[in-house]
This record gives structure tokens, C-alpha cells and sequence, in this order.
């Protein structure tokens, strides 16, 4: 019956979550920031910039150095985008225990049946599964948006089999794991600011992914990207268990008094 | 259906609940009396399953609850200290969450006959936010038996609530105990102890006493009689004091009344009387004097300390 008890969960987060306008805001501003200045970067700075950029494989050989550069940060975008599951999972998911211990209801809550991992993982899900569907929307929006702009030809450079990887693999991976690491900051931290020092954690190494890559250093070929979609799911499932194993029910219950 | 042996909880140096053993039979309603920080919400916490015993064993229904909480927790209710709920969503919506917990519970079903029971059904689209304490204490009741628990750990049920809420709340718990549940229930209130209990069981730390309400009460009172003087006089108290069946005169009101403690009072009350009589005092009244359980309390609680 753990099936029931995850939905429960989900079910329980959600609707608490439509009844905070607020961060409903929160989450909606952000992927509109992302994709706002994307685009007006891809837009202004090849126009400044003299740089010529070599031809990457794949990359139309016709194109101007404006175009091969706009290209290159168009292409951008789907690292970008990693960003929106790591900062949501900054605010929720370390609210989510922290928030049970201030409302006082976590008390009741492990008094009943409930498993440890059922009430972690219906966490994680409620936070990753919203923070995936943001950021595929903003990569949908992205790609009209481009289009609009007539970079439709450009994008046929961006969207190869790396790129749907990286959205449909990379992403989900990276989402579940900021939020798994942001249940772990608030089950461990004593208040909401301590978990999200903890949740930092996750946003660092995606800005040196992000940086890595733009320097040249890597390129994230299908099979690269493969690998580290992989990996990182399967440090998912390994964090989850952590996560399991660190919430100490007794201690959270005493420390909060 | 409740059972401890020696049950102890330590945090860091401080000793929580020392060795305590006590067994409550099926059906049957126990207080837990106590001042603060005696040990009613560690001992309750311990047999919940929610923290572990240092030392020490309990035994819940069938169930170990150190060793086996969740089958403890799946036929167990739990009142905890604070109600805590998620106060933006309604009373309906938190009473489901917690009941989708349980399997084989028919969750719709559920939580309507609890929230009727509880008199909360007309209010069951708010949000508990609008709910003053009283109602979110019944909802936290409501919680409780959302599931149909056979066996009740409730920790002071009726703390901070009107003397009406709290009358009404202690009905309800009544009722629960009629139908044959088992309850322990946690209060500084005696009077509430003692209208809801069979037994009560006195901690202080360690357990001090363990008995029904009108035990309790005469295997602590003294025999005295109570005499009210028409005026003190503090010769004629010295004199009482000499009698050889008495054994130890309180005096107030300006000596006034005196508590006279006598061997037995059966006995002892007519030559007492005859004795003040005797030696010029105007009696205006005469009782025996019935110590309270509130008094049999203090003392037990102040002996102990
Ligand atoms: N989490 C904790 N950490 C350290 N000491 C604790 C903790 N919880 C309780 N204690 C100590 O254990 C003792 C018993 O506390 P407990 O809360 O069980 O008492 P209580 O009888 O429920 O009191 P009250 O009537 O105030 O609710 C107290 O001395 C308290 O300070
Ligand atoms: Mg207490």
C-alpha cells in the first residue's frame, strides 16, 4: 500500500502548495527570468562581440559567426534550465520537514503507519515532479520563442540528441536530487535558513557545469550526457536511502521542543 | 493491554521516567497525574513508539513498540501534546491525510464519522486556521480515532480549554472508555482525574502512587475532626494537645478552628467534644474533616520531592 501512501503525500503537498500564492509566484517568475534573459543574450551579444567561433560537428557549415554564436548560446538554455529544479527544490524542499516541526505536526504524522521512505519520497516527488513540468514548459516557451524571433533554422544546430538527453534524462535526474538533498538540509537543519545552506550544495556544481562547458573544457556529446544522466540517477537512488537513514525520527521529534 | 516493567528514559544525565511498571487491563481508563516535567509526555511518547526507553520493556496490544512501532501505531491513537495541523487546508483535508495513512480504512467513510462524532461535521470545509482552540483540540480527538483505535495514549486532552470545552472534551472521553477502549490519559488536573479514571497512577519521575480515586484518597487521609469555637483560646487548645488519643491539633482563624487529629474518630469525636466542653470552649460546629484527593496529591508530590 506504499503506492497509496506516496500519492498521499503528493496530494497533501500540492494542495498546500495552491494555497500559497505566493510562492506559486515564486516558481513561475524564475523559468520567465531564465528564458527572458537567454533570449536577450542570445539577441544582443553576438551583435558586440566580433568573436568568430569555430564550427562545431553538426553545425551548419553556412553560417555566418553570428549565427554560430548564437547558436552556441541558444544552446545554452537546457543547462540553464537546470537551474529552475535546483532553486525551487531550494525553497520547498527544505521547508517541507522544517515546516511539519514548526507546525507541529510531525508528531502526529509519524504516528502513524507511515514508513520513513514513503513520507521522503512522496516529499521529493511533490517538489521534482512540479520542478520537471516548470522546466520543460520553459524549454517549450524557449523554442516558440526562438522561433518567433526566426531562429528556427539556428535551432535545427541546438535540438540534436544531446539536447533531448539532457531535457528528458538530465533534467528529471538533477530535479529529484536537488530535492532529495533539500529533505535531507531540512530533516538535519535546526530551522528553514540552515536547510537551505544545505541545499546550496546542488547549485554549485551545476554553475561549474554550466561553466565546464562554456569555456570549451567539455563538450556534452550524447554519450557524455548519457553517462552523467545515469549517474546521476543512480546518486539519486543512493541520496534517497541517505536521506532514509538520516532522519533520525526520535531525534527530530526531541530536538523540537 | 497496556503493560511497563521498569520502564526508563534518560536524557543526557536527567532521568526522565524512572523504572516505572504499571499494566492496564483492557477497557480499562488510567491517569497519568503529574506535575510538569514529571514524565507524562516521555512515558506516553515511549509506549507510542515515538522515542525509544534507555532501559526497561512495554508492551502495547500485542506489540513491543520499541522494537515493532509500526504495528503499535496501526491500532493505536495518539494524542499528542499540540494539536498541530496544517492550518491552511480544511478539517476535512487534514483528517484525510492522516487517515490515508492506514490501510483497509475507508477514508471518506472515515473521517465523516469522526468528525461527526466530534460535532465538527458543519465545519469540515474550513480551513482549521478559523478554528478557535477547543475545536482544534476535538479535531485533534477526531484524528485520534480516525481509524478506530482499540487503545487511546492521550496526552492532557483538555490543557488550555474553557470549563465548558473542557466538560464537553471529558464527555466525549467517557464515552470512548464506555465502549470498552483502553485509555491512559495524562492530565495535572485532578479533578478531571478523578472524574474520568479508575485508576490513577501518580508520577514523579518514578511512580509514586497507583490506585483508584477513592483509595488513593482514604489510605492517605488522617482520621480528624474539624471543630469552629465560638472564640480561640489558647489554653484550651494546650489542653488538647495533653489528651492521649490525640495526635496532632492544627489551629486557624485566630484559633478559631482547629483540626484535631484523633486515633479514631469514631471513637474520639465525643470525648473530644466532651473534653472542649469540658474546658469552657463554645462549640459552634462540628464535622469530620475529608481530606481532598487535591490535598492527598500535593502531599504525596511534595513527599516525594
Ligand atoms: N527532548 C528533551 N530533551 C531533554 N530533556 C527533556 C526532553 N523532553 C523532556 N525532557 C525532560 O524530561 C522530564 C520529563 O519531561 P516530560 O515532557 O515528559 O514531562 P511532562 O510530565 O509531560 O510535563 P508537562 O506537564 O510540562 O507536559 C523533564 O525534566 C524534561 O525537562
Ligand atoms: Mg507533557
Amino acid at each position: 500500500m506504499s503506492g497509496r501512501r506516496i500519492r498521499n503525500v503528493l496530494r497533501k503537498e500540492w494542495l498546500l502548495m495552491a494555497r500559497s500564492p505566493s510562492s506559486l509566484l515564486f516558481v513561475a517568475g524564475i523559468p520567465l527570468l531564465l528564458i527572458g534573459q537567454a533570449l536577450l543574450l542570445s539577441w544582443i551579444l553576438p551583435r558586440f562581440l566580433g568573436v568568430d567561433v569555430p564550427i562545431a560537428s553538426g553545425m551548419a557549415e553556412d553560417l555566418g559567426s553570428i549565427e554560430r554564436f548564437r547558436i552556441l548560446l541558444l544552446d545554452q538554455f537546457r543547462f540553464f534550465v537546470l537551474l529552475i529544479p535546483a532553486m525551487v527544490a531550494n525553497v520547498f524542499a527544505t521547508l517541507s520537514i522544517v515546516e511539519e516541526k514548526l507546525t507541529r505536526t510531525l508528531e502526529p504524522l509519524l504516528a502513524t503507519p507511515v514508513r520513513t521512505w514513503e513520507l521522503l519520497l512522496g516529499k521529493v516527488l511533490s517538489g521534482a515532479i512540479p520542478a520537471v513540468a516548470v522546466a520543460w514548459a520553459s524549454t517549450g516557451l524557449f523554442v516558440l520563442l526562438a522561433i518567433g524571433l526566426g531562429w528556427g533554422p539556428l535551432l535545427r544546430s541546438v535540438i540534436d540528441p544531446s539536447w533531448h538527453l539532457s531535457v528528458f534524462l538530465l533534467t528529471p535526474a538533477i530535479s529529484i536530487l536537488s530535492f532529495v538533498l533539500g529533505v535531507i538540509g531540512s530533516s538535519r537543519a535546526s530551522d528553514a535558513k540552515g536547510a537551505q545552506n544545505l541545499a546550496v550544495v546542488v547549485v554549485l556544481p551545476l554553475f561549474a557545469l554550466i561553466a565546464v562547458q562554456v569555456v570549451g573544457w567539455v563538450r556534452f556529446t550524447p554519450p557524455l550526457t548519457l553517462a552523467l544522466s545515469l549517474g546521476i540517477a543512480a546518486l539519486d537512488v543512493l541520496m534517497l536511502r541517505l536521506a532514509v537513514r538520516l532522519f533520525a525520527r526520535e531525534s527530530i521529534l526531541i530536538r523540537w521542543r | 493491554m497496556i503493560r511497563t516493567e521498569n520502564l526508563t528514559r534518560r536524557y543526557g544525565q536527567r532521568t526522565a521516567v524512572d523504572r516505572l511498571t504499571i499494566e492496564i487491563a483492557k477497557g480499562e481508563i488510567v491517569g497519568l497525574l503529574g506535575p510538569n516535567g514529571a514524565g507524562k509526555t516521555t512515558t506516553i511518547r515511549m509506549l507510542a513508539g515515538m522515542i525509544a526507553p534507555s532501559s526497561g520493556t512495554a508492551r502495547v496490544g500485542e506489540y513491543d513498540p520499541a522494537r515493532e512501532p509500526e504495528a503499535v501505531h496501526e491500532s493505536l491513537g495518539l494524542l499528542t501534546e499540540a494539536p498541530g495541523f496544517y492550518e491552511r487546508l480544511t478539517a476535512e483535508q487534514n483528517l484525510a491525510y492522516f487517515a490515508r495513512f492506514y490501510d483497509r480504512i475507508d477514508t471518506a467513510a472515515a473521517v465523516e464519522r469522526s468528525l461527526d462524532r466530534m460535532g465538527l461535521l458543519d465545519r469540515r470545509r474550513d480551513r482549521v486556521a478559523s478554528f478557535s482552540k477547543g475545536m482544534k483540540q476535538r479535531l485533534a480527538l477526531a484524528r485520534v480515532l480516525v481509524h478506530n483505535p482499540q487503545i487511546l495514549l492521550l496526552d492532557e486532552p483538555t490543557a488550555g480549554l474553557d470549563p465548558e470545552a473542557a466538560r464537553d472534551l471529558r464527555k466525549l472521553i467517557i464515552d470512548l472508555r464506555e465502549e470498552g477502549r483502553t485509555i491512559l490519559v495524562s492530565t495535572h488536573n485532578l479533578t478531571e482525574a478523578e472524574g474520568l479514571c479508575q485508576r490513577i497512577a501518580v508520577i514523579q519521575t518514578r511512580l509514586i502512587a497507583l490506585d483508584t480515586p477513592a483509595a488513593l484518597r482514604d489510605a492517605r487521609s488522617r482520621s480528624a475532626v474539624r471543630v469552629r469555637l465560638v472564640r480561640g483560646n489558647s489554653g484550651l487548645v494546650a489542653a488538647l494537645r495533653e489528651l492521649p488519643f490525640v495526635e496532632n491539633t492544627e489551629v486557624t482563624d485566630g484559633e478559631s478552628l482547629l483540626i484535631v487529629a484523633v486515633e479514631d474518630i469514631d471513637r474520639d469525636r465525643p470525648r473530644l467534644v466532651a473534653r472542649i466542653v469540658e474546658l469552657g470552649g463554645e462549640i459552634l460546629e462540628v464535622a469530620e474533616e475529608r481530606r481532598s484527593l487535591e490535598e492527598v496529591y500535593l502531599d504525596l508530590v511534595r513527599e516525594d520531592a
